[in-house]
């Protein structure tokens, strides 16, 4: 019953949202969830519907910010983009992740050793 | 920071929730269109394109519902919602709605109205600058254990004690104020220069009195009540610097206490709460004579010092007076140092803590019954908790439910019970025994409505629990099988259990009521020692000029005496200086001894000294035991003689005929002299109708003369349609002297029951909703199970039970958590009555008959509660119950 793609961890995707946003500067929600997909190249799981509470949760933290325009094909959509605080939490966040993610590279390295 | 701006955008969330829903939907339409329009571009058939977004986004509703989890507030939206889920439960049951906040309201109501008295009075500082630092510091001699101070006294202390940072002295008087209008008698208070600032933070009008005015007798200076102000002088602003007459003398006025100022004074420390006139002392404090002990002494402690240290300290100073003055008071003085709120609350205390805790239990018991009322409309809610948890409602968010329902109802009920407790205070007002009058203004304050919103959501959880979690506790399987009978049995449980603590509370009730009464009833069975029945007193004052000589103070008394008993209707006419239970002026007593009794045994009898004209002692219906009473030859002659009481004759010489004995007595003018006891009359109770405080001594007029007089007037008709006739007598007499303080002397003694009275009426008042509750309680209860057994009841009888087995079975578990009840509650009442032992009088805590009498008697009510549902089982016709299926 694996999932033939992974899941998008808890807590990781306030951190991918910010990086998007980082990158691409101002996107609506279907823009991040595109840009997610692509980076992924479809690796990772993501039912786009969960995008919009962690937009919310991010916002009301002051991390991004949002408002109203007009799409390339002409549709009203909301714009969100990244704050100088999300700027900072992203460096952060990212900083831990790299962290985390060294430890648990050396950590499984070892166990193939073993 | 971070949190505290996820909140604001909550809150913000909260209010804006139609516009926010709206955005979300655009924004999510947007993206589903987005999606399907990229599929199409795929190549998909616009059918196949919309099911995949769908497919992609995921699950919309989901979505928006998490989206506005984490936009608004969702513990207050789920708390609305169920608030408006209970309101139409509530809504479908007006009964059961209707009984439930009546229960409620009457429980609540009266601890509203108990706490709004425990709060003023107990609780609320009183209104002086620093209350809470503030003592009375009282002079022990012997047993006499709140004696005043003398002037020496006073001065010692305030040169010696480091711990108070003021201590000041008053003494209450009384004058006439004459001049324009009508001649009346005032209220004076003389007071050290410091006395006033100690309880007030500046008058009025003009100043308080400076240092120098006092001592001298030089300054003729006086500060009125706003009262007196208003009603005599028109609160005219000017009035300061000008002179008014008192006592036949002229004085300036210097200030006006602030409106509302009292002097909240403990009972029987003759300080009355409405002084009219403030004077300085008039003689140096220092110089007067060490054993004329009249001044009543309150200071300020320095911020920090505990009352335990003031009192060290006090009990120093009584040892180093004890040891330099050797003269006649000091040798056995000893000083106390108390909280004044503390010494003026100290008698109510124990019996508003009592009565708090009655309405505490009364509270449970209509909590109880309300829990009972949930518990059986519950059984008609099984299928809807067990349908809700079957499709997935957690358990804790049901209980939340039915938690939110009966805070509901036990808040309607709170909000009924503001209504209860304003009625029920104005009871108790007009109830209120004299200390309390003392206080001044109770009334229901925003404390008493942060109480009683706090005690009804506390109640609302209190009862709505054991339903809740009974309700909830639900196996599924059997539950639906039976369609919600399986829970029976474990509610009869539940339902037991309730009726046990029900009774327990209120046997408890019931036996604290029973006792207080008992004690009311030894209260009006005491006999004061005199007969007050068509007895009407006056008080008059002939402090003015005109009797500056004491025989004229004496022949005015006489003639009055003269003419009073020549009306027609009048059978007795007494003058004597202070009436039993009086507290209005203060209360001369001092120590007596035989003639040639050895120094130290010279302070040991305390006795009230009285001064009187013949004819008192009939006037009251006095009793003699030995002797002979006054008559008009003793006036003339100023004979050396003196009427003593039983308690003071069994002192000085026990077991032996005082008449003709010599006594050491004090004459009106603190001087000592030796008399001859002619006569010994049964102590009349002066100060509580329960203890003999002291004895008395009553010395003739002429020896000890008085300004401040009592009269005593027995008729044989109703003694009010005299007093014309009387105020026509005084005024022949003398125009410009008032009379006044009009009373029966019933009423006096009616005033020394009144705390009693007010214990006993509401301990009762309480027992008896105690009762109705439990009854009511019990009887749903058994009725109850005899409606959920009426099937098994009517298979018994088919099957060939006699009635007399079904009456005795629905007895017999209806009986059995009485009994158990009441068993508990005599487990509960053992421990508890010992504390009101000090409210009792004539009846001990464990008076068995008292105990006896409230288990019959609960245990009937109990009884007859279950009789009816039994007679009902009885009647259960087998036929019916089996078709009812």
């Amino acid at each position: 019953m694996a999932p033939p793609r992974g899941e998008v961890l808890q807590g990781t995707l306030d951190l991918i949202v910010l990086k998007a946003l980082d990158a691409l500067g101002p996107l609506h929600g279907y823009g991040i969830a595109q840009r997610i997909q692509q980076i992924s190249e479809d690796l990772l799981k993501l039912n786009q519907g969960t995008l919009y509470p962690a937009l919310l949760r991010l916002e009301q933290r002051g991390w991004i910010s949002s408002k109203w325009g007009v799409s390339d094909n002409n549709r009203k959509a909301k714009y969100y983009s990244l704050t100088r605080s999300g700027r900072k939490q992203l460096a952060s966040e990212a900083q831990s992740w790299e962290r985390m993610a060294a430890v648990m590279a050396r950590l499984l390295a070892g166990a193939e050793g073993a | 920071m971070v949190r505290l701006r996820v909140f604001i955008s909550r809150l913000l969330g909260f209010f804006r929730k139609r516009r926010l829903e709206e955005h979300l939907d655009a924004e999510l339409r947007a993206h589903l269109q987005s999606l399907t329009e990229e599929n199409l571009r795929r190549g998909m058939t616009p059918e196949e394109a919309r099911y995949a977004a769908r497919r992609e986004f995921g699950g919309l509703e989901q979505t928006k519902e998490s989206y506005r989890e984490q936009r608004g507030l969702p513990l207050v939206e789920t708390l609305l919602q169920d608030g408006r889920y209970g309101m139409r439960v509530l809504g479908k049951t007006p009964g059961f709605t209707a009984v439930a906040i009546l229960t409620l309201a009457i429980g609540i109501g009266a601890n509203t109205a108990i706490f709004s008295v425990v709060h003023s009075v107990l609780l609320q500082p009183f209104p002086y600058p620093h209350a809470d630092r503030l003592a009375l510091v009282w002079s022990i001699y012997g047993h006499e254990g709140r004696a005043p101070a003398s002037g020496p006294e006073l001065t010692s202390l305030r040169e010696r004690s480091r711990l108070f940072e003021e201590l000041g002295g008053i003494w209450a008087q009384s004058g006439a104020l004459t001049g324009e209008g009508e001649p009346e008698q005032v209220g004076l208070g003389l007071v050290t220069a410091n006395f006033l600032p100690l309880l007030s933070s500046k008058p009025q009008l003009g100043r308080f009195f400076l240092p120098g005015e006092q001592g001298s007798g030089a300054a003729r200076v006086l500060i009125l009540s706003d009262g007196l102000w208003r009603r005599r002088f028109g609160a005219d602003p000017h009035l300061i610097g000008r002179s008014v007459r008192l006592n036949a003398e002229s004085f300036t006025v210097v200030g006006v206490m602030p409106r509302g100022f009292r002097i909240i004074f403990p009972e029987g420390s003759s300080v009355p709460p409405d002084m009219d006139v403030y004077l300085p002392f008039p003689t140096n404090l220092a110089s007067d004579p060490r054993d004329q002990a009249y001044i009543r002494v309150l200071g300020r402690l320095r911020k920090g010092v505990t009352i335990e240290q003031a009192q060290a300290e006090a009990e120093e100073i009584a040892a180093q007076l004890r040891s330099e003055f050797t003269d006649f008071s000091e040798p056995g003085l000893g000083l106390r140092v108390v909280p004044l709120q503390g010494d003026v609350v100290r008698k109510l205390r124990p019996a508003l803590l009592a009565l708090f805790a009655g309405v505490g239990f009364v509270l449970l018991i209509a909590c109880v019954n309300v829990a009972n009322l949930l518990l059986s409309r519950a059984s008609h809610r099984q299928r809807e908790i067990t349908l809700r948890t079957a499709m997935g409602a957690p358990r804790g968010r049901l209980i939340r439910q039915l938690l939110t329902e009966s805070v509901l109802l036990s808040c309607m009920g709170g909000a009924a019970a503001v209504l209860v407790g304003w009625y029920a205070l104005e009871g108790l007002l007009t109830l209120r025994p004299q200390e309390m009058e003392r206080l001044g203004t109770i009334g229901l304050d925003p404390a008493a409505f942060g109480f009683t919103s706090a005690v009804s959501v506390i109640a609302g959880i209190l009862f709505g629990l054991a339903p809740a979690l009974g309700l909830t506790r639900v196996n599924l399987v059997e539950s639906l099988k039976q369609g919600g009978r399986s829970i029976a049995t474990s509610q009869q449980h539940s339902r037991n259990l309730l009726v046990v603590s029900e009774v327990a509370l209120g046997f408890v009730l019931l036996l604290g009521a029973g006792l207080m009464i008992q004690t009311f009833v030894g209260l009006l069975r005491v006999d004061p020692g005199f007969a007050p029945h068509h007895v009407l007193t006056f008080h008059l004052s002939v402090a003015s000029v005109k009797y500056r000589t004491p025989e004229s103070a004496i022949h005015f008394f006489r003639e009055l005496r003269k003419n009073l008993a020549a009306l027609p209707g009048v059978e007795s006419v007494g003058v004597i200086s202070h009436l039993p239970f009086d507290d209005s002026l203060p209360n001369w007593y001092g120590s007596y001894w035989p003639e040639g009794a050895p120094k130290q045994e010279q302070n040991t009898i305390m006795a009230d000294h009285r001064s009187v004209l013949p004819g008192y002692f009939e006037s009251v219906g006095a009793t003699f035991l030995a002797g002979r009473n006054f008559d008009e030859f003793d006036v003339a002659e100023n004979r050396g003689i003196v009427i003593i009481d039983d308690s003071v004759a069994e002192k000085a010489w026990p077991k032996t005929n005082a008449v003709g004995k010599k006594l050491n007595i004090e004459n009106g003018n603190f001087v000592r002299d030796t008399v001859e006891v002619v006569g010994v009359v049964k102590h009349l109770q002066s100060h509580t109708l329960t203890d003999q405080v002291r004895g008395q001594v009553y010395l003739l007029y002429p020896r000890a003369v008085r300004q401040h007089m009592a009269l005593t007037i027995k008729s044989t008709a109703a003694p009010e349609t005299l007093l014309p006739f009387i105020r026509r007598e005084v005024t022949q007499l003398d125009k410009d002297l008032p009379v006044y303080n009009v009373q029966p002397m019933e009423a006096y003694v009616e005033k020394a029951r009144r705390e009693t009275r007010f214990t006993a009426m509401l301990a009762g008042v309480l027992a008896t909703i105690a009762l109705v509750l439990a009854g009511t309680g019990i009887y749903g209860v058994a009725w109850y199970s005899v409606l959920q057994r009426t099937k098994e009841i009517g298979v018994r009888i088919a099957l060939g039970a006699r009635p007399r087995d079904i009456f005795g079975m629905v007895m017999r578990q209806g009986m059995l958590p009485v009994v158990s009840g009441l068993f508990l509650g005599l487990i509960l009442s053992w421990s508890l009555t010992p504390l009101l032992a000090g409210l009792l009088f004539r009846v001990h805590p464990t008076d068995p008959m008292t105990w006896l009498a409230s288990g019959a008697f609960l245990g009937g009510l109990g009884c007859l509660a279950c009789y009816l549902p039994a007679r009902r089982a009885v009647r259960v016709d087998p036929l019916v119950t089996i078709h009812y299926e």
